[in-house]
């Protein structure tokens, strides 16, 4: 056993530091691994080795050119220089190729502030072009060159640098390779057939890949700088049940500023879960959060049968009352969205043991869709968009499935269609859709057939507008809640902004609710359902992790990036300009003696 | 196409590249004589690496239609289990494919070292000058086209005109460009020789 | 010495099966047959047989490391994507003595235990691809090719795939990119074709002209193969010249050869009333040499001495009609244009220095300029993945160190100073 793991690492030397890493590691992976910082734009951990940018180059003894550190495997008692005078000219040199014809636009770029371009240029570029002749231009000058580029993304050829992460994305994982490159040699251009963009469910990745300003999303497209989202919080996507791990972001501003403050959401690197990629669905569809349909404050249909605001006293009276003038709390059911926590689903389990529920009295719902994607794609969205299928499965809620996945409530709707339910309480914290057809429940209520429909959820959905009372609640970055994904996994989904207007956390509406209908809950934290959750399924060791969760709160991007992001950590690393290593101080010169550079550390 | 609900694509939003598009073309289907020779081809790599059948069927189109139309290059993705953009990714890079359409009788002249030496610049000049077009360009009557190329690798019989792909015009001079070029608008086809060798001992 | 590999190519039939047969022909692949496969490999490392493409790496060598113990199929590729400007070696064999080439490559497949060899020939020698494939036929006909090769059991196919206009495809790596149907850009090595090539499979690629020279070894023997040339360059040679001479031509002679000789012997010396100014030994890639450089066996090693490369052997042979600032500039114009695009120093610094070539020779550069070419150039070689980088950087920087004078006249004189009577009429107006 010894015998083996000695023989699954190698040894090398790196810039007279013993570096030991697994075998079948590139130097470059090593030296990330090691806090080395060699600078590179075609190598991405996701993708397959390229060789093409040549800024990777280092000097390996015993080989007589400089080696491409990408695309060089480790051996035992290799030494690599990545720090000598020819090592850093060179370096140089190659900067200085990529840059002249590279626009000078950072200012109005979006990546500016996080691109590696930008920051490996300014720590190991020249400090000066030799370029005289007019850049290279492909589409237009300026705000011409940004060109449609498909639903989510737009094109700026002249920021290319032709790394063709972007091609190598597409062929390699998302399998359908819309992107090529077209012509050759100085023409070369990133180019889809007959510019008709890119169309996949992953095309919001290219915008990741991409080490430049090139590809940018429509969707962040002008709306903030990385200064301007001071904060990132680590957090799950819930939109499917494959829970990516995911990032969200949270633009600083002003009491008195418009707009939103959840500003995007990016992957997080999880190699059993995600990789290093997310779907365009969780990438794109947060703007409901805080949208114009959200629920602000508890609704109780008028005399007049209109939904009038109130506030949470009222409305919680009213709950007592209609509830016992529909036949009390043993008349209540609850149907309920997958979208719903662990802690969601446990407290909602309390309620019906307190109120004496039959186990036919909950029925769970989700929304199944088929996600359009490459058969063989290497990133597969699931059609279930929920979240906790399996946290209510395991809770022991009876979660039925029809033959294709869908959720089975053919019961339940035939019990509510009958006029046999008297009071129904929805928990649909999910956007709008995502609890699945609900349109013969609107039926249903609209033909009198259900006395007392109370909505507990985040948005206004048809459903919530033919209901006597609506409570909102939170939506999933408003909340510290678990979930348990399609693998099985437990995950948790961090509290990264507060609930809208006087919306509240959803377990804190349900025990209000409880203490309303006289079901004695008396947690006081998320936190506190999670434990006595946790003691309930102590017996269960997929759960012992459930009160160690950790959830993480809004950090400065800077922490964020270095604690979670080892793929791109380097570039935060220079972004924020605390350790920029060696800079070549002259022009590059094709032959000078070594001992006539000039290395200096950067002030 | 849009795949999702909040995300609506409208492309007249936003500004579009000027980039030269391939030419969609007719509507393109191989002839059967053609297919046939592309399926006879195919027989020659094993049957998962079709790809490399891909320059052969690249070739076929452009028999058939001149250039290479976008119909053209979906055609030959349908049949190679390739992707439209994989398929133009291979054609644009190899100069051989004319990616735009070209007159009936395209004249390549090479410009390397060893033409140019011996006046290869003079012959496209003249070229040029008879023909009324600038290099890259083709005549009003859709008959010629100019084109330079790099070395053909038959320097020693410099300068040599290559003539669709396939002709060569070796030892050019103004003087025989001019002649051939009366003599394809008289003869047409038959006017192209071919390839004379020519080995010292 | 006599030809061995151009013997008859003047003969109006000798590319025929019949003429071929006459003439020893599928001798040699009926010795090899008869022979071990590894004992065929020693016999080529014994003959030190260098490969002809342009490197000189032994080709027994080359054979040697094509792994053996792989259920995958192998490959021999016979690189006919002859591209190097000035040369033209490849498409006389293969117009003129078609069947030696196959009679190379079906040896090759048996000493490396290939089933078949793609003959990948550059899109532009067409003529030459219809030849190879009449003669194919008519070797598959009589049992030369094909199954059960001359009764011995060996099956081996012959495949000529067509390129379509690409300098970069000669490079044994894009070549493999290419033939796979895909953009002939390099591929990073390690692994090499010998490990991963073809379809990821062990593949040896293999020259045209090298693969000429291994039956004649086979058949005449190491003994005979080492009594032509110089010390480890053995074996007959190709020699393309062009340019400025009286009679240009693909001679074949030994490595003893000097490059003067060849010039001035084979090839008529230059045109009359002219000077010899300079002579690029070994294609447009390396490095040029000056008249008084010329003394020397035209030999792998010996150009090497000199500063050079032997490359391809193409000579290009330059009078003093011509102005080198133009010359770097038609070369760089190639490069350029053939540049695959992968990496970014030669992508970005080829038409960088083809700017800047293009100012000096209008007469519009700097003497900044010249020292800016130098360093330019210097920043390319070395820097990318395949030789082109080495390559392209060539032109500029020979002509810039030999020819220094000739770049400051230009930016002195503000025009080209170099009289010439055969450029572009219109050009030399523009910049004389």
């Amino acid at each position: 056993m010894y015998d083996r793991q000695v023989m699954d690492t190698v040894t090398l030397t790196i810039d007279g530091r013993q570096v030991t890493v697994e075998k079948g590691r590139t130097v470059l992976q090593a030296a990330i691994e090691s806090g080395i910082k060699i600078p590179y734009y075609c190598y991405h951990p996701g993708l397959g080795i390229d060789g093409s940018c040549r800024v990777c180059i280092v000097k390996i003894e015993k080989m007589p050119k400089l080696q491409t550190s990408c695309s060089t495997t480790v051996t035992e008692g290799m030494v690599v220089h990545t720090r000598t005078p020819e090592v850093v000219e060179a370096r140089a040199s190659v900067f200085e190729f990529l840059l002249i014809n590279h626009p000078l636009d950072c200012p109005v770029c979006d990546k500016g502030g996080e691109c590696p371009l930008q920051d490996f240029s300014y720590s190991f570029g020249p400090n000066e072009s030799r370029m005289e002749f007019p850049r290279r231009v492909f589409d237009g000058e300026g705000v011409r060159a940004d060109v449609d580029f498909g639903p989510t993304l737009m094109l700026n050829r002249n920021r290319c640098i032709l790394c063709t992460r972007c091609v190598r994305f597409m062929r390699e994982i998302d399998t359908d390779a819309q992107i090529n490159i077209t012509d050759r040699g100085y023409g070369s251009e990133i180019a889809t057939f007959q510019e008709q963009g890119v169309h996949s469910l992953l095309s919001g990745n290219l915008m990741d890949v991409c080490p430049v300003g090139a590809i940018t999303t429509k969707d962040y497209r002008f709306k903030a700088r990385p200064w301007d989202n001071p904060e990132a919080v680590d957090t799950i996507c819930t939109l499917c049940e494959k829970g990516c791990n995911t990032t969200a972001w949270i633009k600083a501003k002003p009491e008195w500023a418009k707009g939103p403050q959840l500003i995007r959401m990016t992957p997080r690197l999880n190699p059993d879960v995600n990789g290093y990629w997310m779907c365009d669905i969780g990438r794109f569809d947060y703007h409901w959060i805080e949208g114009d349909h959200r629920l602000q404050r508890p609704l109780v249909r008028s005399e007049a049968g209109t939904l009038e605001p109130t506030d949470w006293t009222n409305a919680l009276s009213k709950v007592a009352d209609k509830v016992t003038a529909a036949g009390g709390t043993g008349a209540l059911r609850f149907f309920v969205s997958a979208q719903a926590s662990l802690e969601e689903l446990f407290l909602i389990g309390r309620l019906g043991g307190a109120f004496g529920l039959p186990e036919s009295g909950v029925a769970v719902g989700w929304r199944q869709r088929e996600k359009p994607q490459p058969k063989h794609a290497k990133f597969k969205i699931p059609p279930t968009d929920a979240p906790n299928v399996n946290g209510a499965r395991v809770l022991g809620f009876p979660v039925k499935t029809g033959s294709d996945g869908t959720a089975d409530i053919s019961a339940f709707r035939a019990a509510v269609e009958q006029g046999r339910i008297s009071a129904l309480y929805v928990f649909d914290p999910g956007p709008d859709g995502y609890i699945g057809d609900v349109s013969w429940l609107v039926e249903a209520k609209r033909a009198g057939r259900l006395p007392l429909l109370i909505v507990h959820g985040v948005v206004m959905t048809e459903l919530a507008s033919v209901a006597d009372i609506v409570l909102p609640g939170a939506a999933w970055v408003e909340k510290d809640a678990a979930y348990v994904n399609a693998q099985g996994r437990l995950q948790g989904a961090s509290r990264a902004m507060a609930p809208p207007g006087d919306a509240q956390e959803d377990w804190q509406v349900f025990v209000n609710v409880g203490l309303a209908l006289g079901a004695g809950l008396t947690y006081t934290s998320s936190a506190a359902v999670r434990a006595d959750l946790a003691a309930t399924l102590s017996a269960n060791e997929a759960f012992a992790g459930l009160t160690s969760l950790a959830f993480s709160r809004p950090v400065t991007a800077r922490h964020w990036l270095q604690a979670s992001n080892p793929s791109e950590r380097w570039k935060w690393d220079f972004m924020f300009q605390d350790l920029p290593p060696v800079k070549f101080a002259g022009t590059p010169r094709a032959t000078s003696p070594p001992q006539t550079i000039a290395l200096r550390e950067v002030d | 196409m849009s795949f999702h609900p909040l995300m609506e694509y409208d492309p007249g939003r936003f500004h579009h590249s000027e980039r030269k598009i391939a030419d969609e073309g007719a509507p393109f289907v191989f002839t059967p004589e053609r297919r046939a020779k592309l399926d006879e081809i195919l027989t020659e790599y094993p049957p998962e690496r079709k790809r490399s059948a891909v320059l052969a069927a690249l070739y076929l189109v452009q028999e058939q239609e001149g250039y290479l139309t976008a119909n053209g290059m979906r055609h030959v993705a349908g049949i190679l289990d390739l992707t439209p953009a994989e398929v133009e990714d291979v054609a644009t890079y190899y100069v051989m494919f004319f990616k735009e359409k070209v007159g009936k009788y395209v004249l390549q002249v090479c410009r390397t070292l060893s033409c140019a030496l011996n006046g290869a610049e003079r012959v496209t000049e003249s070229l040029s000058e008879k023909l009324g077009i600038k290099v890259g360009e083709t005549d009003p009557s859709g008959m010629f086209t100019l084109l330079e190329f790099e070395c053909l690798g038959a320097c020693d019989r410099a300068p040599v005109v290559m003539v669709n792909n396939e002709h060569w015009h070796e030892h050019a001079t103004p003087e025989s460009c001019s002649k051939l070029i009366d003599d394809i608008k008289a003869k047409g086809e038959a006017a192209l020789s071919g390839c004379h060798l020519k080995v010292e001992k | 010495m006599d030809p061995v590999l151009t013997r008859y190519v003047r003969e109006p039939n000798g590319h025929t099966l019949d003429f071929f047969l006459q003439h020893q022909g599928y001798e040699g692949l009926k010795k090899a047959l008869a022979m071990k496969p590894g004992d065929v490999i020693e016999m080529v490392k014994a003959s030190g047989l260098r490969g002809r493409g342009g490197a000189g790496f032994p080709t027994g060598l080359k054979w040697q490391f094509v792994l053996k113990d792989t259920p995958l199929p192998k490959y021999i590729a016979c690189n006919a994507d002859e591209s190097e400007p000035g040369t033209f070696k490849d498409h006389v064999l293969m117009e003129r003595n078609p069947h030696l080439v196959f009679e190379g490559c079906l040896i090759g497949c048996w000493a490396i235990g290939a089933k078949v060899a793609y003959i990948y020939i550059r899109g532009e020698f067409y003529h030459v691809q219809k030849v190879l494939e009449a003669e194919l036929a008519k070797a598959y006909d009589k049992g030369y090719v094909g199954k059960n090769i001359l009764g011995t059991g060996f099956d081996c196919d012959i495949v000529i795939h067509r390129g379509a206009g690409a300098y970069e495809a000669g490079e044994e790596t894009a070549l493999i990119e290419s033939f796979e149907g895909k953009r002939a850009q390099p591929r990073i090595k390690p692994p090499f074709p010998a490990v991963s090539g073809i379809y990821n499979c062990p593949t040896a690629v293999n020259n045209v002209e090298t693969l000429c020279n291994v039956p004649g070894i086979v058949l005449n023997g190491v003994e005979w193969y080492t009594s032509l040339g110089p010390d480890k360059n053995f074996g007959p040679k190709l020699y393309c010249v062009s340019g400025h001479v009286k009679k240009p031509g693909v001679y074949e002679a030994t490595m003893k050869t000097t490059l003067r000789e060849l010039i001035f012997d084979y090839a008529g010396g230059v045109r009359d009333g002219h000077r010899l100014k300079a002579v690029i030994p070994g294609g447009s890639s390396v490095p040029m040499l000056l008249p008084d450089q010329l003394d020397i066996p035209a030999s792998f090693d010996d150009v090497a001495k000199a500063g050079s490369m032997l490359g391809s052997a193409a000579i290009i042979v330059m009078d003093e009609t011509t102005c080198m600032v133009w010359v770097a500039k038609n070369l760089m114009y190639f490069y350029r244009h053939e540049s695959c695009g992968k990496c970014t120093p030669c992508r970005e610094g080829g038409d960088w220095l083809y700017k800047i070539l293009t100012r000096l020779e209008n007469g519009e550069g700097s003497m900044r300029d010249i020292d800016l070419i130098a360093s330019v150039a210097g920043n390319i070689a070395g820097k990318t993945l395949c030789p082109f980088g080495d390559a392209a950087a060539a032109p500029a920087l020979t002509t810039v160190k030999n020819f220094r004078s000739e770049f400051e006249d230009h930016v002195r004189e503000g025009r080209c100073t170099v009289p010439s009577d055969w450029r572009g009429w219109r050009v030399a107006a523009g910049a004389h």
